[in-house]
């Protein structure tokens, strides 16, 4: 049984929980659901689908208007419902976010109407003889497969992306969350309606509720609520990046007006880890802050690029760096990059780097309690990862980061993989 | 000299209140306390964007032009300091983060931070009023923003809408991207940095507002006390040179091809010359946003006819944008089929009803987000200092929203779709 951490209440256990953080900083109340999927080759599509298709209507409101009339009328609420991806999960999340009722003519009750809304929309899709609307299934099957072959517009997630896929070679957190484009053409109501019945009935389910409310109410709510009687399967243990072991360079050209490159490191330290402080704070001095290293020398002092940055991925043991470029300075770009994390390695780290980012981190994580999303965000992943420091006690942990501890988590951090968008244009250079 | 006063507005319902002053060297500042929050949030911010490229040199008759970009580039600037380090490292040093953007009309340098609020105050109200420019430092600076500019020209939805408003527009410099473009940055010179502070970075022509859990009266004192030690010399009004608009678009297409998976669509409205300010303007924007959403938002029967056809997505979106020179309005989306999703916004979006019930829920839907605002500090302070910049106030929004009426949607609706103010940008495929 995980508990919250602090300001929460609430529990997870046996494959469903909720958690309630109550506070009076807030004039919104946020309802969130999650479901867990594991992200498996060839049965990715299957699960993306799902929000959309639950998103479009529902028993009580059987056309995607009356669902957007009816947020409308409370007062403005918005509700997403989408796919995203943790580690080597599959994240489907159903988001309602609206004013406290406090706050409103009349003072409705947002708590039950949010939960009442959520609920509607993940359990009681518009469904005839058991299987979703035709139209609604064939229409949103189009709009995956548009938005798997959109993914190319975005030039710097595209890049991202690219990179992960050369890490992870074949690792099932390379999967996109959306799948492939041949899977989601292949996809029938069968298959949609098989992952549909699987997520409800058994993949692990977490329920966030956040703002000024009575969390008692919040747990009567859940207590009585069937959705959360039965046991569901357990969570899956989080595998851990397995680096090649050999540093791999993959190139991808397109007619683009700059260059991405982006690197790939195994840090072999994931947020439970008693080294995870320490790699943090590494991250931080690397690339994580305009005083970091990257920003000041690949943009400040060789003025090679706009942006330069370092960040980790605390689910898989993973960093990346990434800079947009001119095409001609990727050898450059990398050199200043390789140096500046030989330098981390020598521990060639000033005072001023270790409290600028010490200081940095503390403001980032205490400004997390002031956004929902990130406060529910904060604790899923704690939940997902299976404890770890966050918060007060990350920012005490993190006080705690001598310079040899980051020295000896630079030790671990290993290139994998470099990544290079570039255009496809001979000769192509920066003096037009 | 008397002290100038602190003037307190209230909106009781929501339990919110905003202290707002003019100092003696003519800066304005505003504080919305939010109890409880963690983090307080402060920005400095000019009025002065990337459409204020021609004025007269403040003192003499003469009017200059200065290159397009200049006041984005001025915002890279403003961070760097005599003597080496910048204003990011002080911020640093005392856990802030910092950042800065541009605009069309204004440019903004903003803190957030968790602790030491009077020393990142200090911080914020000194760096912005001294420039440190070196052919050195200037040179160093182009090859950054030529890789910014160079990453928004990657971007389909920034070029769609670049593209848009060349073609809505002969002269109004909303017609250029904020940044400038990679020529027109190269010729940028210290002595244009120089004189473009001089002109806008007034504080006459500045406005200071800080928001989270803060004690208005000594962030006020605070700020007065800075600017008393300054002793800004009295400036005249700056005199802007914007030239004659005609009301018809420019060009009414415009297509372009680049690496994108399926078309991407938008077309444009340019509102006619208005010179609305203050609250006739905000008044318009709500106007606007009500009948855009009531048309074509997700919750009306055209937007589902025209997903259901597989023509639009989810990302569709239709809005209005103003400033005290300009006000168009701007729909699309990703789209398998530019020519009929054109042909049907032009052959329906003037037939559609328009009822007191669409108008009752936009009015509710506007109320929640007006109250949802004061959730999230940064978007606060975006909207408080955009009306600041335009005349109006926050506390203006829930009056003007009961105040308007079907009739006020039909007549925007008539003024906004004339074809001649219309025009369509396209990126194809490559």
């Amino acid at each position: 049984m995980t508990e919250g951490a602090v300001g929460f209440r609430g529990h997870f256990e046996a494959g469903r929980g909720w958690y309630c953080y109550p506070t009076k900083r807030f004039k919104t109340l946020s309802v969130y659901a999650y479901w867990l999927n594991p992200l498996t080759a060839g049965e990715t599509s299957g699960g993306a689908l799902v929000p959309q298709i639950l998103r479009r209507a529902s028993q009580s409101w059987n056309s995607t208007v009356l669902v957007e009339r009816r947020l409308e009328e409370l007062y403005g609420a918005s509700f997403r419902a989408e796919v995203g991806k943790i580690g080597d999960q599959q994240l489907l999340s159903f988001q309602f976010d609206a004013v406290n009722g406090r706050f409103l003519p009349g003072h409705p009750d947002m708590l039950s109407q949010g939960l009442n809304f959520v609920r509607e929309m993940m359990y009681r899709p518009l469904t005839v003889d058991g299987r979703f609307d035709r139209a609604i299934f064939e229409q949103e099957k189009v709009l995956l497969g548009r938005q798997i072959q959109a993914l190319i517009n975005d030039k710097g997630r595209y890049a991202l992306n690219r990179l992960v896929e050369v890490l992870a070679d074949g690792q099932r957190f390379g999967i996109s969350r959306l799948g492939t484009l041949e899977e989601a053409e292949r996809l029938t109501m069968d298959d949609v309606l098989k992952v549909y019945t699987e997520l409800q009935r058994r993949c692990p389910l977490i329920w966030f509720v956040v703002g000024d409310v009575d969390p008692n109410a919040v747990q009567q709510a859940f207590d009585a609520s069937p959705e959360m009687a039965d046991t569901r399967g357990p969570l899956a243990t989080m595998t851990k990046f397995r680096p090649h072991g050999q540093a791999r360079a993959v190139v991808d050209r397109q007619p683009v007006q700059q260059g991405k490159v982006n690197l790939g490191y195994a840090t072999g330290i994931t947020a439970n880890d008693p080294d995870y402080p320490a790699l943090v704070m590494y991250a931080g001095v690397l690339g994580g802050f305009p005083h970091s290293k990257l920003f000041m020398n690949v943009r400040e002092k060789a003025s090679l690029a706009y942006y330069a940055y370092a960040r980790l991925d605390a689910v898989l043991g993973l960093m990346i760096v990434g800079a947009g470029i001119e095409f001609d300075n990727f050898d450059a770009a990398v050199d200043i990059i390789n140096q500046q994390v030989d330098l981390m390695r020598q521990g060639s780290i000033s005072d001023e780097e270790m409290q600028f980012t010490f200081k940095g981190l503390t403001n980032e994580i205490r400004a997390e309690n002031d956004s929902p999303g990130r406060i529910i965000g904060r604790q899923l992943e704690r939940v997902l990862v299976g404890g770890g420091p966050s918060g007060p006690q990350l920012i005490e942990a993190l006080s705690q980061v001598t310079k040899q501890d980051v020295m000896r988590v630079a030790e671990q951090v290993r290139l994998d993989a470099t990544y290079f968008l570039t255009t496809d244009r001979q000769g192509q250079s920066a003096a037009q | 000299m008397p002290k100038p006063e602190t003037v307190i507005q209230e909106h009781a319902d929501i339990d919110e209140r905003i202290y707002q002053v003019r100092l003696d060297s003519g800066l304005s500042v505003a504080v919305l306390p939010r109890p409880g929050f963690t983090k307080a949030y402060a920005t400095y911010a000019t009025h002065y964007g990337s459409i204020d490229n021609a004025f007269k040199v403040p003192g003499t008759d003469r009017t200059v032009s200065v290159p397009d970009g200049i006041a984005h580039f001025l915002e890279h600037k403003m961070f760097e300091k005599e003597g080496g380090g910048d204003a990011f490292d002080d911020f640093s040093r005392y856990g802030a983060s910092s950042n800065a953007y541009t605009d069309y009309v204004s440019t903004t340098f903003l803190f957030s931070t968790t602790s030491h609020l009077q020393e990142n105050m200090d911080i914020l109200l000194d760096f912005v009023q001294r420039p440190y420019f070196t052919e050195e430092n200037v040179a160093k600076e182009k090859g950054i923003i030529e890789q910014e500019i160079r990453m928004y020209l990657d971007m389909p939805g920034d070029r769609l809408h670049s593209n848009l408003m060349k073609a809505l527009y002969h002269h109004n410099s909303v017609r250029l991207d904020v940044t400038g473009s990679v020529e027109s940055i190269r010729t940028i010179r210290p002595e244009d940095l120089y004189l473009c502070h001089r002109t806008f970075y007034h504080p006459s022509n500045m406005h200071v507002f800080v928001t989270g859990d803060v004690d208005a009266e000594r962030v006020i004192a605070q700020v007065a006390e800075a600017q008393a030690s300054r002793e800004a010399q009295p400036q005249p009004p700056i005199e802007r040179e914007y030239p004659h608009e005609p009301a018809e678009v420019r060009e009414s297409r415009v297509e372009y091809r680049m690496p994108v998976a399926a078309p991407l669509f938008m077309m444009g409205f340019k509102d006619e010359p208005n010179h609305l300010k203050g609250r006739e303007l905000l008044r318009r924007e709500i106007v606007a946003a009500f009948m855009w959403n009531v048309l074509v938002g997700r919750s009306s029967s055209f937007f589902a006819r025209l997903y259901e056809q597989g023509l639009i997505n989810n990302r569709f979106q239709a809005h209005y944008t103003a400033g005290l020179t300009y006000g168009f309005s701007v729909l699309g989306s990703e789209t398998p089929d530019p020519e009929r999703l054109e042909a049907e916004l032009r052959d329906t979006l003037d037939k559609l009803p328009i009822s007191q019930q669409d108008l009752e829920r936009q009015q509710r839907r506007e109320l929640g987000e007006y109250v949802g605002l004061f959730q999230n500090l940064e978007e606060l302070a975006y909207v408080h200092n955009h009306l600041v910049f335009r005349g109006s106030s926050l506390f203006d929004i829930p009056d003007l929203i009961g105040s308007i009426r079907v009739e006020d949607m039909e007549e925007f609706r008539a003024r906004q779709l004339s074809p001649s103010q219309t025009a369509v940008s396209v990126i194809f495929p490559e």
